[in-house]
């Protein structure tokens, strides 16, 4: 009744192969965009821009590129934070050495060395697979961190060890740096989001994606039909590695304001990995549904035994945090196992015959 | 509903009923109750860490903080005749949580304490934007000492660089340095690497060699890697940047490879009585430098006894209040009360705002008397702050393990801070520079 495809007639192949073959998904789709581009940049506070808003983009965007590469092609990676310190570090770097250069264009530009160093990291998994693999990439996590903790040039001799992002001014507008205001940082990343989200949408169905499906399930099988699996491993982890790279700009540059070379640590690794499993791997959508319970969650069960004045000290409510989140992913994960994209699929098919169901 | 069972049950729900009603009535008028005290209260929000790696040492001092500001609600009605809300917000000291307590309180508070040097570093810039006072006391980033620079940061009453000059004047104490070995294990972070410049100045005028061994924040817990070669290196002193796991990971490693403990000496950060008691008798002669000490006859422990731990208002036992880091946590109320008090006698109001508390804070005078009025008697070095002056420079006590707890082992010592004084100016001016448009206050003179 609700989600009823019947009488959506496709007439020509365009139609049939459009992006949102169902009306109802792209009205939803409008709804939710305009929600983020007009509704919440309108009534956000401060607070919820910095602890939801931004970091629920910034993680559904790492997610994003992790997904690619684990979700899509098939190649476990405990790497992630070490390329979006890759992003972060070459970003600081740019525009310190170049001060004139757009600050978006630098984000992008980062981006770029992420991709290089995933590309290196990646050329092993020509050879192992799995938790081989995992293995290879947790030695890229270590080994970068390691870097970004020696390599003094990388943060300018700082004597903190620690990098810090200037005000940078773009048409008049500060956009990073103490001096930029959340709302222009939340557009900011909204558009880097948005544009990566439909490259990544495109490129997951194009041939590249249906390469990278293919290696996933099986590569031999995959090879035997003529695929280069060289070249499609290889361009996983360089897209991977290049969205990761940019995600990790966007953390420190439009959201975090200064980071030290352990906030890229094997924990925000993991995070990030929860966020795509929980979300479901070989998804775009998971991405987001998955950042938004894990980022979103531990700050809504802070605020509401304060907002139902509930005496309880801030200890216990991150002690009930830990323990409640911890509980809800196991949940999640019994009851479906495939994420929380898989979960709305089943919604949509359930909402698409109800009230009739078989 | 003649049926005694039914009955029974009924008014048995009728009765739970009735309770939670009034609970949630009493919840509500809590809330109510709440939300109009908030006009008559400072908002004074810690941002604390009572979970996570660290609460080991984070608990005794937000305990004695805690218990300060309470104590002075429960004895005197707050300061200057207004409670302070001494809140905690949890960051379990990590620096995401951090930045999202500070976004959280800002609106009300008129001081932010963020109690990690990450979180100090992602707030600091912010603090300039939103104009809200940052006390970070003894820790946090050595240049914020230039009040003109930062004029919303406040490490009070001593800087890192005030410790490793005193460190390095009490082992001058003990025989020339000059040919002397120091070996420099600290935490590979920024925490860890803040002494660095002044150590290595200091290296070349007073001729000793400075060997630093960093340890990484996964090697805190083991650190055989380290000892050993301190072991090679056969140093004639240890000096530790270490915190959390790091300090008893060195000291067991010291007591295990039998490093002359009275050759160890500790930044204040690494003079907590749990990390020296796993050792006991093995640890005596270790030291740590302190601008605090707990005294447990001081007259403001036994009024915080009696208003605070008698009624039941503490979360502290007795073991933890006489260690150093319950009175530690003391000692940092007591200054952001006295900041507060300056305010309040300044501005003529009770309740003073953000950049009246800056004020305040600026024009702290802990004079010996101020401190024996206060019944801090011998737990902080008397010193001063000025606009141009944010840390106060109080010097400290070496103090020293004899086995079962901390005694003082010098004088008080005075950091030499002409060695420094131009490194605080150029690195405080690189900070502003690198974070243009930074606001000075070019109005503070001398």
């Amino acid at each position: 009744m609700f989600y009823r495809t019947a009488g959506q007639f496709k007439t020509s192949y365009k139609a049939d192969q459009a992006l949102f073959p169902v009306r109802q998904d792209a009205i939803l789709l409008m709804v939710i965009l305009a929600f983020a581009w007009v509704v919440f940049p309108l009534t956000a506070s401060e607070f919820t821009f910095q602890t939801l808003l931004i970091p629920v983009l910034i993680y559904a965007l790492a997610a994003m590129g992790l997904n690619i590469l684990t979700g899509f092609a098939g190649q476990l990676s405990l790497g992630t934070a070490a390329f979006m310190g890759v992003g972060a570090y070459a970003c600081y770097k740019l525009i310190t050495i170049f001060p004139w250069m757009n600050p978006i264009v630098a984000i992008m530009l980062s981006g770029i060395f992420s991709a290089g160093i995933g590309v290196a990291f990646g050329i092993p998994s020509l050879r192992i697979k799995g938790f081989y693999l995992a293995i290879a990439t947790l030695a890229a996590q270590f080994f970068l961190v390691w870097l970004f903790e020696k390599w003094a040039w990388l943060y300018n001799y700082n004597a903190s060890g620690a990098i810090q992002v200037p005000n940078i001014e773009m048409a008049g507008v500060w956009i990073s740096g103490p001096q930029a205001s959340s709302i222009t940082q939340y557009y900011v990343v909204l558009a880097v989001v948005t544009i990566m989200t439909i490259l990544c949408i495109n490129l997951t169905r194009g041939t590249l994606g249906r390469t990278w499906k293919a290696t996933r399930d099986m590569d031999i099988a995959a090879e035997l039909i003529g695929i280069n699996l060289m070249k499609s491993k290889l361009t996983a982890f360089a897209i991977s590695s290049y969205i990761v790279g940019v995600s990790g700009a966007l953390f420190v540059f439009m959201w975090r304001g200064a980071a030290e070379p352990n906030l890229f640590d094997i924990q925000l690794s993991f995070r990030v990995l929860f966020i795509a499993i929980i979300g479901g791997l070989g998804s775009i959508m998971g991405n987001y549904l998955g950042a938004i319970l894990i980022v979103g969650l531990p700050v809504v069960l802070n605020i509401v035994p304060s907002a139902l004045g509930i005496p309880i000290s801030s200890a216990t409510v991150e002690h009930l945090n830990i323990m409640i989140v911890g509980a809800l992913i196991i949940f999640f994960l019994i009851i479906e196992p495939h994420g929380l994209n898989q979960l709305w699929r089943l919604i949509r098919e359930k909402l698409t015959i109800w009230p009739f169901p078989h | 509903m003649n049926d005694p069972k039914t009955g029974d049950i009924l008014i048995h729900w009728e009765e739970t009923m009735k309770k939670l009603l009034k609970l949630t009535s009493a919840v509500a008028l809590g809330a109510v109750l709440g939300t109009a005290a908030v006009a008559q209260e400072l908002y004074a929000p810690n941002l604390a860490y009572r979970t996570g790696p660290f609460a080991a040492t984070g608990i005794p001092l937000m305990n004695g903080q805690a218990d300060y500001l309470n104590m002075l609600n429960a004895r005197d009605g707050g300061i200057g005749g207004i409670k302070i809300n001494s809140e905690e917000c949890e960051t379990g000291y990590s620096t995401e949580k951090g930045v999202e307590c500070y976004e959280k309180t800002k609106a009300k508070a008129i001081v932010t304490q963020p109690w990690s040097t990450g979180i100090t570093l992602q707030v600091l810039p912010k603090t300039n934007v939103d104009e809200i006072p940052i006390l970070a006391p003894g820790y946090g980033f050595s240049p914020m000492a230039d009040g003109k620079v930062f004029q919303w940061a406040f490490n009070t009453p001593s800087g890192y660089w005030d410790a490793a000059s005193m460190i390095l004047q009490y082992l001058q104490g003990q025989g020339d340095l000059n040919g002397k070995k120091i070996a420099f294990l600290h935490l590979d972070h920024p925490y860890g690497k803040e002494p660095l410049p002044l150590l290595e100045k200091k290296a070349g005028e007073m001729g000793f060699e400075l060997v630093p061994i960093p340890v990484g924040l996964k090697e805190m817990q083991n650190q055989s890697a380290q000892w050993l070669q301190i072991r090679r290196e056969r140093p004639d002193y240890v000096v530790m940047w270490g915190w959390g796991a790091m300090n008893a990971g060195a000291i067991t490693e010291a007591v295990k490879t039998k490093f002359p403990m009275e050759n160890f000496i500790g930044v204040w950060w690494s003079g907590h009585d749990a990390d020296v008691k796993i050792v006991g008798e093995a640890g005596k002669g270790y030291k740590s430098i302190s601008w605090s000490f707990p005294n447990p006859d001081a007259p403001v422990m036994a009024d915080i006894k009696k208003h605070v731990v008698d009624a039941g208002l503490s979360q502290s036992n007795e073991e933890e209040m006489s260690g150093v880091f319950y009175s530690r946590g003391i000692i940092i109320s007591a200054i952001l009360a006295e900041g507060i008090a300056a305010a309040q006698a300044e501005f003529g109001t009770a309740e003073i705002n953000a950049s009246q508390l800056r004020w305040g804070l600026e024009n702290i005078n802990m004079t010996e008397e101020r401190i024996a009025e206060l019944g801090l008697d011998g737990m902080v070095p008397p010193f001063s702050t000025s606009c141009s002056n944010h840390t106060g420079h109080s010097g400290g006590w070496m103090l020293e393990w004899d086995g079962s707890k901390f005694v003082k082992a010098s004088d008080h010592l005075m950091p030499d801070t002409s060695d420094y004084a131009e490194l605080i100016a150029t690195k405080a001016g690189e900070y502003a520079d690198a974070n243009a448009p930074w606001p000075t206050n070019d109005a503070c003179e001398g």
